[in-house]
């Protein structure tokens, strides 16, 4: 839990990011030696110092997202394992760290492939559900919001969230629709619609559904923050991010669909602009919420229908933009980072990522040109990136290196640079990931 | 040729183009002038994509209109003959791959450029492309996969469609693709965007 300082009303943006990230930097963490304990403060006192943009002695690789998954596929286990047996991955997370000593913790790998089940979640599919064991997860995309629904989305998208997306992607929670409009409970006598759902059969049948759900989330969560506390323990931090998406991607990827939402730049412009304009405040409030829950100093946005591909930069500057760059701009005023992982290529976009303030982004490309990268961006925020799946999983150990050699010509020096994947590294070799994790260090 | 609705078409007008068909077809134009028409405006989309000037909504978009006004007209293009194919092809994601956005949009344009296509789908076992091969006597196989966990399937793919002898070319395409898994999957041609994958299977065919 993150606790605001009494003075927080006082503190300029940078202040605030500063009091996060010294949080972060200082959580407690309970050592299995004193030597992981001196790895742990030298690599997480080189991070703070990346996020600073302050001189420091070299960048990072970041395994953190990019090779989870070959970590454990490396030692046999497959996509069911990571959905279903949480702590069958410890032993080869805990090996990989041990072995390959990166500069930060990979993730524990927390699919809830059980509580998915008994959720009969729809947006996704995985290993040992429909989709074959050795694979892991993908998103099955679909229209959870018909194009009608966009000014009942915009009144209120909490109630729409609650009400309508929750039971259409999983469909055990359809009885959420039951309830009643919580800003309506005021009088003792609204007291009866609020809890009437709470006693009716279907009802209560799904509250048992989702405390059921809840156990079996727990034992997840067990196995996961054990592994985790052990990584840490073991002398390499964890990043600190929550996830987020823009409120256009959550439009496109969650409510509408690709095909839905590019052709609502058409077909009803005004009301997708007035969608994400009613998302902006809700979804500042969740990630300002989860970020003092969890007290990561960062927002993690994965970032889709932006991409140079997907719209012009007029549709972009329209549509995609300015709402996404309130809530960065707001969380900056809260003294959160944001943290783009921006898949694709953004070759159009790197003017109006300049536009906001100093160290308030970490841009993390895919596939973006990284020479214009280097001279628009790399004063003003943490760079990173961009180091290809097809060349981790196809290239030879020496092309590898020789591509992250090239990266840190161009951002050795740049006052924050983190090598990192483009997409994930899901299918490499030990021989590649080790030039990766080493080529920082020359 | 009615310019009224390629102009409808390319500015993106979907209700106008709907009305403007409608209305041509009152007036007595012929159905196939009309899918003239709506390709001659497909044909101009196009090559704003290629320009950077147009984007996958507008592909989308047009490939919308196209199907709407095609549904119209279909009725009454019964009795005209069914114009000549440039040739045939098989697309489909690879087996493990559920992603079909982008195979769609390039199978859409492939379509409307004269091929005759033959879509399998997504998740597509390396043997359904090799038997859809052999029952459509197709020339050019697409191989599509958003994922890297593509690249083996695909190369299994291309692999098995050598080995049956079979004389087809192979094209690939999907996020992570480059010129690095062309290599490492054995296909002729990898293509970035829909455009590309026209513009290979247009060379293909002369050859």
């Amino acid at each position: 839990m993150f606790i605001r300082p009494d003075n927080w009303n006082e503190l300029s943006p940078l202040e605030r990011r500063k009091v996060r990230l010294d949080a972060w930097q200082n959580a407690p963490v309970e050592f299995i030696s004193p030597e992981a304990e001196a790895n742990y403060k030298e690599r997480i006192e080189r991070l703070r110092k990346i996020y600073d943009m302050e001189p420091h002695d070299r960048p990072i690789a970041d395994p953190f997202m990019g090779a989870n998954e070959y970590i454990v596929r490396r030692k046999g286990l497959n996509g069911k394992d990571m959905c279903y047996n949480h702590e069958k991955l410890r032993e080869p997370l805990l090996e990989f760290h041990n072995e390959f000593q990166p500069d930060a913790g990979a993730t524990p790998l927390p699919y809830p492939g059980k509580v998915m089940d008994m959720l009969d979640y729809q947006t996704y599919i995985w290993g040992g559900q429909k989709l074959p064991d050795e694979l892991t997860i993908q998103a099955v995309e679909g229209e959870y919001m018909m194009g009608d629904e966009y000014k009942e989305f915009a009144a209120d998208p909490t109630n729409f969230w609650l009400k309508k997306y929750l039971p259409r992607v999983m469909p055990t929670l359809a009885p959420l629709a039951m309830l009643t409009e919580f800003p309506r409970v005021s009088e003792n006598v609204d007291i009866i619609d609020m809890m009437l759902p709470f006693g009716l059969p279907p009802f209560q049948e799904m509250l048992k559904t989702m405390m059921e759900a809840g156990n079996e989330l727990m034992k997840m969560l067990g196995a996961v923050g054990q592994t985790a506390g052990m990584i840490a323990a073991s002398g390499f931090p964890s990043m600190g991010l929550n996830i987020v998406k823009t409120p256009f991607d959550y439009l496109g990827d969650t409510l509408r669909g690709t095909k839905g939402i590019l052709t609502d730049m058409y077909r009803r412009p005004n009301d997708l602009l007035a969608a994400c304009e009613a998302y902006v405040p809700v979804l500042i409030n969740a990630v300002v919420n989860a970020c003092d829950r969890n007290s990561a100093p960062t927002a993690l946005y994965v970032l889709h229908k932006g991409a140079d591909a997907f719209m012009s930069q007029k549709q972009f500057e329209k549509f995609y933009w300015p709402t996404w760059k309130q809530v960065m701009l707001a969380l900056y005023e809260e003294g959160i980072t944001s943290y783009l992982f921006i898949e694709g290529s953004y070759n159009n976009r790197l003017e109006n990522l300049a536009e906001m303030p100093e160290k308030s982004l970490v841009c993390h490309f895919d596939q973006t040109e990284m020479g214009p990268v280097k001279d628009i961006l790399s004063d003003k925020f943490i760079i990173a990136g961009n180091v290809p799946a097809s060349l981790m999983a196809t290239g030879t150990t020496d092309e590898v290196r020789a591509y992250c050699a090239n990266l840190m010509d161009l951002f050795g020096d740049s006052p924050g640079y983190i090598m990192a994947h483009g997409c994930y590294f899901e299918n490499t070799t030990d021989d590649k990931l080790r030039a990766f994790i080493e080529a920082v260090k020359k | 040729m009615s310019q009224e609705l390629i102009d409808a078409i390319t500015d993106m007008r979907e209700d106008d183009a709907l009305k403007i068909t409608n209305k041509l077809l009152d007036e007595g134009m012929s159905p196939l002038d009309i899918l003239n028409a709506c390709k001659e405006a497909m044909d101009v989309i196009g090559k704003r994509f290629e320009t950077g000037e147009a984007f996958i909504p507008e592909l989308i978009l047009a490939g919308e209109m196209m199907t709407a006004v095609s549904d119209v007209i279909k009725p009454r293009l019964a009795e005209e003959a069914a114009s000549e194919k440039l040739g045939k092809i098989v697309i489909g994601t690879v087996e493990g791959d559920i992603h079909d956005i982008a195979k769609d949009i390039v199978a859409f344009m492939l379509d409307l450029n004269g091929f005759e296509v033959t879509d399998l789908g997504v998740d597509v076992p390396v043997a359904k492309f090799v038997e859809a091969v052999k029952e459509t006597g197709a020339t050019v196989v697409g191989l599509s996969g958003f994922l890297t966990l593509a690249y083996d399937p695909m190369k299994d793919t291309v692999a098995a469609l050598k080995e049956s002898g079979l004389d087809v070319k192979i094209m690939i395409g999907g996020g992570q693709i480059d010129e690095q898994i062309r290599e490492y999957t054995g296909a002729d041609a990898y293509g970035r965007d829909a455009m590309a994958a026209v513009a290979l299977a247009k060379e293909w065919m002369k050859e």
